[in-house]
């Protein structure tokens, strides 16, 4: 099969079977819940990380049946996209296991990770999905940037130009979508790693205003990367198709990413982890992305630290770590914000849930998006840390701290601690965190360790061995 | 006028939250004629059915695929029920009419679609505009469908400033005041509704129903 595939997708997605929206909705659900008594999956909300691979396989089978049977939906045709088994199985067995992401001595690999294997998890970090001010972003990525276990860079949004909103398919857009990218490289360079991977300027919503960002000098380079988004659920346009053609026509990076909603379309944790895994296949076979952004959310709460949400990253992780060879990351988005207890309990509970299940690490969303400049590099830390020293454990440890881990936060969700914004708990000079927000993470960075992750003895070994 | 039968109220209360069209449908007929009146079980079983349902939703006991096929259900058989009362002279009326759309440059509709889903099975009539709506259209379909409420919904800050601009242009063409505004979306707050001369603000679904039952009781 071709490598570039745009032609067979246009061509189907012009010929392929004519569906409503509304009923591709309806039929996504019906199939789902079927697959979901089909496979015999179950949430258990006593067990958030489960240990059964048999599931596990079972879930990645029910995936590829909805991708195959469903298809994706192209809303600007009103069709489906098809794509057979076979084809499925041959485009999921040609996905690169490593991916090098960056330039020179701040490149690293992102690698598809085993289940209770010893690679290490990589971490990408920065404000993606928590919004900034355009005063106080340049602080934040570079807080983010120059935390030492921070792998990568996601530059984040930024709604204002020069304090003017930014309409999308304005010029606005165009000189913020610059901006955004510039400020992010700034980052990188005053942090001392100019070669350190951005994943995408989260801010522009129109292809051009995406294409605007790539700038080798001054924006994003081709060892950088851009979200290709699917929309909830398996759907995409000719307008995320073309942003692939683009980015793949150039060389440069595609992230597919993907939102589903527990709760949403695909009903509760088991139909979702159905629907997620064939969201991986799409952005396999219609986006051929270098790495997966796996950001579920409840749909309450916007979260995924819940038990659901911790149990959906556990079990899909697993089903792609033993199935495809793809390298995939999760994005641990929380209900707290900086400033706040409640986010590093989150955070860590994340980071335990997903690196013994296969993920990398992405974070932290913070406040469910609610709240401006609530979001620091500190936590960002906090995942990097807790991840490494959970390197090797098995799945029932896991599951045993993050049911601990839990306590310390669940009963907030419905009156969370958004915490504080960046000026709040970071100096504006030193771009040092302060000392009421590093009590905070000192104190449970003690407890954490007390439950028996080596959280000082873990990262060393992942970083020198 | 017949009261409503036990059996008849019980199952259709539990096809209704199954989403079992085809017997919600038999039962209505059942219910007709046995000389119930179309408005009373709105009143006395539909109505209260669907608080609940919406309710669960909101709980997060059901699922979103159960909340549509409640919904649909209760469309079809409110459509027979309104059948019934205009063909023998009786006024069906709605709640109220409610123009809803996600706005301009914004494609993210499926808290839109929540929203729609329950205002029409509470009885609202539901003019849905999709998404990215522009502010014109808005506009267009608020006067061709003499609506009363005009419900916003927005997920990105990026695409938040067109709540303003929507309100806006109706100022501008001195309709303003001839409407309501709310608003709703993952980006809004109070404070945001506050700051564009919104009417209401709803955090969630179930709450947009109870705001737009409200405004209906000032307009």
């Amino acid at each position: 099969m071709q490598k570039n595939l745009s032609p067979m997708i246009v061509n189907r997605s012009e010929n392929g079977p004519f569906m409503k929206e509304p009923d591709f909705e309806r039929a996504l659900s019906k199939r789902t819940a079927e697959l979901v008594k089909q496979y015999g999956l179950k949430f258990n909300p006593q067990t958030p990380i489960p240990s059964d691979d048999d599931m596990a396989d079972r879930l990645y089978q029910a995936g590829v049946d909805l991708f195959v049977e469903l298809g994706v939906f192209n809303q600007t045709t009103e069709r489906r996209i098809l794509f057979t088994r076979e084809e499925v199985e041959d485009l999921m067995g040609m996905v690169r296991n490593k991916v090098v992401l960056g330039v020179g001595k701040d490149a690293v690999v992102m690698r598809h990770r085993e289940v209770e294997g010893s690679t290490p998890a990589v971490v990408l970090s920065g404000p993606t999905g928590t919004p900034c001010s355009e005063k106080n972003h340049p602080l934040i990525l570079l807080s983010c940037a120059q935390e030492p276990l921070v792998d990568m860079l996601g530059a984040g949004s930024v709604s204002t130009y020069m304090g003017n909103p930014i309409i999308p398919g304005s010029p606005l857009e165009i000189l913020g979508a610059r901006r955004d990218a510039a400020v992010a490289r700034d980052a990188v360079r005053k942090a001392g790693r100019p070669g350190m991977h951005i994943s995408d300027v989260a801010m522009p919503l129109t292809c051009q205003g995406k294409m605007a960002a790539v700038d080798p000098d001054f924006g994003l380079r081709r060892s950088d990367a851009f979200l290709v988004s699917q929309m909830v659920e398996l759907k995409t346009s000719y307008d995320q198709l073309s942003r692939a053609a683009y980015l793949q026509g150039i060389g440069m990076h595609i992230v597919d990413l993907m939102t589903p909603l527990i709760g949403g379309l695909g009903g509760g944790a088991e139909g979702t982890a159905v629907v997620t895994i064939a969201c991986h296949i799409l952005g396999v076979v219609l986006y051929a992305a270098s790495y997966h952004m796996m950001s579920h959310t409840h749909m309450r709460w916007v979260n995924n630290t819940d038990r659901m949400g911790l149990w959906m990253q556990s079990i899909v992780g697993q089903a792609l770590s033993r199935n495809t060879p793809i390298p995939a990351l999760n994005d641990i988005y929380c209900v707290s914000g900086a400033g706040a207890e409640e986010l590093l309990w989150e955070v860590a509970a994340g980071a335990v849930a997903g690196t013994p299940s296969g993920m990398n690490m992405q974070g932290a969303g913070c406040t469910g998006g609610f709240k401006t400049d609530h979001t620091t590099g500190l936590e960002a830390r906090f995942i990097a840390e807790v991840s490494h020293a959970c390197l090797g454990i098995t799945r029932q440890e896991a599951n045993e701290l993050v049911v601990e881990l839990l306590s310390h936060y669940e009963k907030t969700f419905n009156e969370p601690n958004r915490g504080m914004p960046f000026p709040e708990v970071y100096d504006e000079n030193t771009v040092e965190p302060k000392e009421i927000w590093l009590e905070k993470y000192n104190k449970v960075r003690d407890a954490v360790i007390k439950m028996g992750l080596d959280l000082d003895g873990g990262w060393r070994k992942v970083k020198h061995g | 006028m017949a009261n409503i039968r036990d059996e008849i109220r019980e199952g259709l209360r539990d096809a209704l939250t199954n989403g079992d069209s085809e017997r919600s449908e038999k039962l209505t007929y059942n219910a007709l004629e046995q000389g119930v009146l179309p408005l009373d079980l709105i009143q006395q079983v539909i109505v209260p059915t669907l608080t609940k349902i919406g309710q669960d939703f909101q709980d997060f006991a059901i699922f979103l695929p159960e909340l549509m096929a409640s919904g649909d259900t209760a469309e079809k058989v409110t459509a027979i029920l309104e059948e019934v009362m205009v063909s023998s002279g009786q006024n069906f009326s709605s709640l109220g009419i409610v123009v809803i759309g996600t706005v301009e440059n914004d494609v993210h509709d499926i808290g839109k679609n929540i929203v729609s889903t329950l205002l029409r099975s509470h009885g609202f009539k539901v003019i849905d505009l999709g998404r990215d709506v522009a502010p014109s259209a808005f506009l267009d379909a608020a006067q061709k469908e003499k609506a009363d409420i005009i419900a916003m919904s927005s997920l990105m800050t990026t695409t938040r400033p067109s709540t303003r601009s929507t309100i806006n242009l109706f100022t501008e063409v001195n309709q303003r005041g001839q409407y309501k505004f709310i608003i709703g979306g993952g980006c809004i707050t109070q404070d945001w509704a506050n700051e564009i001369g919104a009417d209401g603000y709803a955090p969630d679904a179930a709450s947009a129903v109870e705001l737009c039952k409200s405004m209906m009781e000032v307009i």
